[in-house]
């Protein structure tokens, strides 16, 4: 699998070659244009409750969908849902990448995706839900974000404090402690804001220029209300 | 030498991410061996020069930090085979810090799992109970539902059912049932749906609500009718359907558990992508008999309210049954029953009696441009 993004800036897209009989992971609805010869997968096996079940422990098919190149080579077209940036990591097999729902876009074949249950405490306070995408193997992976994508670099012990809705990927070697921003938890809790994630190294988290909580609301202030 | 690497090293002039090694242990200490093209320099430890504690964001990863002439170098260990075979080849002197750190991991697992644990047993619990046919939970849970995500699981269930379906998108078909939907909605009070229908060109004896106020009739239906009002008649037990949640009920029922985890945690994604997997049995839904009853009776209320004559129900759904069951797809998802017509017919008799306003279209012309549209037939 090879990739190249176009028209980098706030509104790319990422062009996938695929060599016959590979596939690529995308996020569902990613999916812009394609070769003829490219299928998009849907599984249901197991009927009714094996796949019930195995979408309930594994999250998988809610967030992606597989396309092969199963008729000949041949590239897909993949963008994101939002404005922003798109970064294609190489996976090295060690390194593993948490990533919250809406940061994942694509990874080639060897790359593994599995959903994982946060603590409870972070998946209340932490804003990115109580499931989060756990991204490891091998192969190029896709991530984007909302506004420009931002790489911090933390070293061993070294600390960072990140507003949570601003996060999009952190390697699994940092880790994390939920925090108000200012005093007052009540406050905190009821406002929805001024919760941050208090990172410590080593390892690399990525970040997005833009809130889209923050954005929605700014948004719908000029949106109509119908009775 | 190239290996596959087993572990990640920071520290000065390494990658921030870590850089790939890989670690072999020996009786006296472990060697590193850098992955070619690293930054890294091949070097031996000895296991004296180690620190050894938990950490990763799980606490299970082994961390060893030791000093390499002026610089620090940090090692993290994630697979559990060469966390193990380290803490067996060991000395004694490191156990202490690694049984600590090994009881840190335990800990911390434990209570993840604890609060984890009585999390799944209240969803559990709710789960039970629902599938055990309790109503209330069911009509709790869908009122819980905001009308966004059901017009959006209707949306996208809607799009896929005509996907595969010839649309007529004009005409005098279009135009009548256009016209019987608009009499309807205009007559429900607080309406929080915005009905779509949809004339699909198709033999079939059929018509179908999806929720979120998506409609479908399709022109066998429309063929087998003799007036506009029977058809409005189907098209009001249809929209009831839908006012009263019905698809919305019996998804939450089928899908239990799941479903109800969906709402508590308030995880819209999850549940439209559930509805989704499921989308196809969606158009298929089978009615319980309680619903068709509760369907049939605000139906033909809505119908006298829009004053469109009310018995073109019932003489429509007793000539259909009558004909072959079997073969009309109405009755598949809207089982019909002798009590369900003895029921209508109760109900007309109590309507007030109205003065019943006809349609603007000649129901002939409508049938007969049908027939033209379907040149085969
Ligand atoms: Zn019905």
């Amino acid at each position: 699998m090879k990739s190249e993004i176009l028209y980098p800036g706030a509104f790319p897209m990422v062009r996938v070659y695929l060599a016959d009989g590979e596939t690529v992971k995308a996020e569902s609805g990613a999916m812009v244009a394609a070769s003829p010869t490219i299928d998009i997968e849907s599984k249901m096996e197991g009927g009714f409750l094996g796949a019930l079940s195995r979408k309930m422990l594994s999250g998988e098919k809610f967030f992606f969908q597989t396309l092969r190149a199963s008729r000949g080579a041949g590239e897909v077209l993949l963008a994101p849902t939002v404005p922003g940036e798109i970064v294609v990591m190489d996976l090295d097999g060690v390194n593993e990448y948490m990533v919250q729902k809406d940061g994942f876009l694509a990874g080639a074949e060897g790359v593994k995706i599995e959903s994982k249950m946060q603590s409870l405490t972070r998946g209340l306070l932490g804003g990115e839900g109580f499931f989060i995408l756990k991204i490891s193997g091998t192969g190029q992976l896709m991530l984007n974000s909302f506004g420009a994508i931002h790489k911090i670099e933390l070293k061993p012990n070294e600390e960072y404090i990140v507003d949570n809705s601003h996060l999009v990927a952190w390697t699994s070697t940092t880790t994390y402690n939920i925090e108000k921003a200012s005093s007052g938890w009540i406050a905190s809790l009821t406002s929805g804001e001024g919760l941050v994630c208090r990172f410590r190294g080593p390892g690399v988290v990525y970040i997005q220029s833009r809130n889209p909580g923050s954005f929605g609301n700014w948004i719908r202030q000029f949106i109509p209300v119908s009775e | 030498m190239s290996s596959i690497p087993n572990a990640l090293c920071f520290g000065d002039g390494l990658p921030a991410a870590g850089a790939p090694c890989h670690v072999v242990l020996s009786a006296d200490g472990l060697r590193l061996i850098p992955l070619e093209g690293s930054q890294l320099v091949e070097e031996s430890v000895a296991y004296s020069a180690l620190s050894v504690a938990a950490g990763g964001l799980d606490h299970d990863q082994l961390v060893l930090s030791w000093t390499t002439g002026a610089s620090a170098r940090t090692l993290y260990l994630k697979d559990p085979a060469l966390i193990v075979a380290f803490r067996r080849t060991a000395p004694p002197e490191l156990t202490a810090s690694l049984e600590r750190a090994a009881e840190h991991v335990r800990r911390a697992r434990h209570s993840h799992r604890l609060v984890w644990g009585s999390a799944v047993g209240i969803v559990l619990g709710l789960g039970l109970l629902l599938w055990f046919g309790s109503d209330l939970i069911v009509e709790w849970a869908v009122a819980r539902i905001p009308i966004e995500w059901e017009q959006k699981l209707g949306e996208a269930v809607y799009q896929d059912a005509l996907s595969k379906e010839t649309v007529l998108k004009e005409g005098s078909a279009v135009g009548a049932v256009q016209e019987m939907t608009q009499r309807l909605t205009d007559k429900i009070p607080h309406n929080p749906y915005k009905f779509q229908v949809s004339v699909v060109q198709s033999p079939v004896v059929n018509a179908f609500a999806l929720p979120g106020g998506y409609v479908v009739v399709y022109t066998g239906l429309m063929k087998k009718a003799e007036s506009g009002e029977e058809v409005a008649g189907v098209l009001s037990h249809e929209l009831n359907h839908v006012l009263q949640r019905h698809g919305l009920e019996r998804m939450v029922k089928m899908l239990g558990l799941a479903a109800v985890a969906s709402i508590v945690l308030g995880d819209q994604q999850g549940l439209i992508g559930l509805a989704k997997e499921l989308g196809l049995n969606l158009v298929t839904l089978k009615f319980g008999r309680e619903q068709e009853t509760e369907a049939d009776v605000t139906g033909i209320r809505l119908l006298s309210d829009a004053r469109i004559a009310p018995d073109g129900m019932i003489g429509f759904f007793e000539r259909l049954s009558e004909k072959d069951k079997a073969r009309v797809e109405l009755f598949s998802t809207h089982p019909m029953s002798a009590a369900r017509a003895e029921r209508l017919k109760a109900e007309l008799a109590a309507l007030p009696k109205r003065s019943p306003e006809p349609f603007s279209f000649d129901w002939k012309n409508v049938q007969e441009s049908l027939a033209k549209s379907e040149p085969n037939k």
